[in-house]
């Protein structure tokens, strides 16, 4: 006879303890990718099941759960993963990011900052940043255990040679607490020095790719570029968000019919901008 | 002393113990009768000094390649060492590079040594530009200033006699005595004290043969670097080297100054050799 009882948090105990172990040593070496044992999920892989995994591998009673993709809370990812894990675990959900503890994103660190009660989960398609310049796993290792990233660096050569500067705008490459130089998922340049020093726990789950790795609380992390170059994020110029005139975030570049329009990423830091903007009107 | 070889073997394939005593000079090839192992390397001892350039003579199949790719550390070797440029370990004693952590062998490789192979497909990554491959160098021996590396990627893109135009052109875009010559200038980007020859000119037609040469030599002599050229060919021998070494089934069976070998060779290959010379 079979129990078909649901757990909490959709896995069972030893499946969490799995997830939780490669956690671990993520967090114990900085930027390392640790394999783990990507479960089947309700969803297709490729569609956050890392982030997924990671998230339920260690949310608790009484942990408030937000989700974004590309700093959006409400569209159909976003919405249907919040759900899925509201419905297994019956934790309290928000679109607040400051009321969060755990937050899954996908490409994009929230505005707001973030604190030391906060989780971070990142939903990652590659995992590993050697392998646009080296397809050979046993050789990216080899590389990662020699710090040797000399192939990394002459890619942000050769297109400092021909484009003045690199033309990578997300995924940009960062070493982080001097050693390891991991993929920081597709966040844009934008986000890349939030994740330097940041209070929250990072983690970057990879369903697809089986991988989990990880930027433990207060970390150094920097992105790799040459010592007489700087590293650049997106300018938006004199653009600002059309719905509530924030200037001094990401903006998302909207194509219609009537031309190009310019709102924030982040749906939440857009809400309470409008919301005092208003207020003190 | 630069480099040093300390009875230096490799075998392929499972030894029985005898291997090396049951092959090599005498016996007729580099397979042991009792066990089927190929012997490449048998025993070798070698030295280098600073600027010195030694030859490699043999047939195929002599091991010339394999003592070549050991010394690059593309190769273990089976037993004996390799000490290069005085490295010690933690108590002063000589360190082979067979025994070096990890971090160190690719810095031996990136700092102190360059190989330039027959292959251009080998030497240089196709889907990196020339400036890129030799960036690739130079970025490898711990420079990370921009404007640096590509003065110095163009210096030696120029040493070449390439046009400096050229040089965010992909290696395909090149002919195969070009690409033999980017070859060269990554190798020598990062001022090596060791350079590595395996059949450098071979496949090239005569006259980019004697101008890639002839760089070479030019190159030595203004930049002073040791070599080591495995060729079969006895004219780029006698054009480049001061030392020559013949190998035959993996055996050393001969050194000694190149003009002394080439025109009183002792060894009876080495007569067979220098006597095949067309």
């Amino acid at each position: 006879m079979t129990t078909n009882k649901v757990t909490f948090g959709f896995f069972d105990e030893d499946a969490k303890k799995e997830i939780r172990r490669a956690s671990l040593k993520a967090v114990a070496l900085p930027g390392y990718i640790v394999p783990f044992a990507s479960r089947e999920m309700p969803i297709a892989r490729g569609w956050g099941t890392g982030g997924l995994q990671v998230t339920l591998s260690l949310i608790t009673e009484e942990d408030t759960l937000k989700v974004i993709d590309q700093g959006c809370d409400g569209s159909v990812n976003a919405v249907n993963i919040r759900e899925f894990i509201v419905s297994v675990t019956g934790v309290k959900q928000t679109m607040a990011t400051p009321e969060a503890t755990v937050i899954q994103t996908r490409h994009r660190v929230p505005e707001y900052p973030l604190t030391s009660n906060q989780i971070l989960v990142y939903q990652v398609p590659i995992p590993e940043v050697l392998t646009i310049v080296e397809p050979d796993t046993a050789k990216q290792k080899e590389m990662h255990a020699s710090v040797d990233y000399s192939k990394l660096w002459v890619l942000l050569y050769e297109d400092t040679s021909q484009f003045g500067d690199s033309r990578i705008s997300s995924r940009y490459p960062v070493r982080v607490n001097d050693h390891f130089v991991m993929d920081p998922s597709p966040i844009p340049k934008y986000d890349i020095p939030k994740l330097n020093n940041n209070p929250s726990l990072q983690l970057f789950g990879a369903g697809r790719e089986k991988r989990i790795y990880a930027i433990p609380p207060y970390t150094k992390v920097e992105p790799l570029k040459f010592t007489d170059r700087e590293f650049i994020i997106e300018d938006f110029g004199d653009k600002c968000c059309e719905r509530c005139g924030a200037t001094d975030v990401y903006l998302d570049e909207v194509h219609q019919e009537d031309g190009v329009h310019f709102f924030c990423s982040d749906t939440y830091h857009c809400d309470t901008n409008k919301n005092e903007v208003e207020d003190a009107a | 002393m630069l480099l040093e070889l300390d009875d230096v073997s490799k075998v392929y394939g499972v030894s029985c113990g005898n291997c090396l005593e049951l092959t090599g000079d005498s016996s007729e090839c580099a397979i042991c009768p009792e066990c089927n192992a190929v012997v490449a390397v048998n025993r070798v001892n070698l030295s280098v000094e600073e600027n010195e350039i030694v030859g490699v003579v043999g047939e195929s199949g002599s091991g010339k390649s394999t003592l070549l790719q050991m010394i690059y550390q593309d190769q273990k070797a089976t037993s004996g060492e390799i000490y290069f440029n005085g490295l010690k370990d933690s108590n002063g004693n000589k360190l082979s590079l067979f025994n070096l952590p990890s971090g160190k062998t690719s810095w031996v490789r990136n700092h102190e040594m360059s190989m330039i192979y027959q292959n251009p497909h080998l030497g240089l990554n196709f889907n990196f530009s020339a400036g890129g491959n030799i960036a690739e160098k130079i970025i490898g021996s711990g420079e990370k200033r921009y404007q640096i590396i590509r003065d110095r990627a163009l210096h030696f893109f120029g040493k070449i006699e390439m046009p400096t135009s050229r040089i965010d052109d992909y290696p395909e875009a090149f002919s195969g005595g070009q690409q033999q010559r980017i070859q060269i200038a990554k190798a020598l980007s990062s001022s090596p004290r060791l350079l590595l020859l395996d059949e450098p000119t071979t496949g090239l037609d005569v006259s980019v043969q004697a101008k890639i040469l002839d760089l070479i030599k030019a190159l030595q002599y203004e930049m002073g670097f040791s070599m080591i050229v495995v060729s079969h060919d006895l004219g780029v021998i006698n054009h480049l080297t001061d030392l020559t070494l013949v190998m035959k089934n993996g055996c050393l069976v001969e050194y000694g100054l190149t003009d002394q070998i080439l025109e009183d060779p002792q060894h009876p290959y080495t007569q067979l050799l220098v006597s095949s010379k067309l």
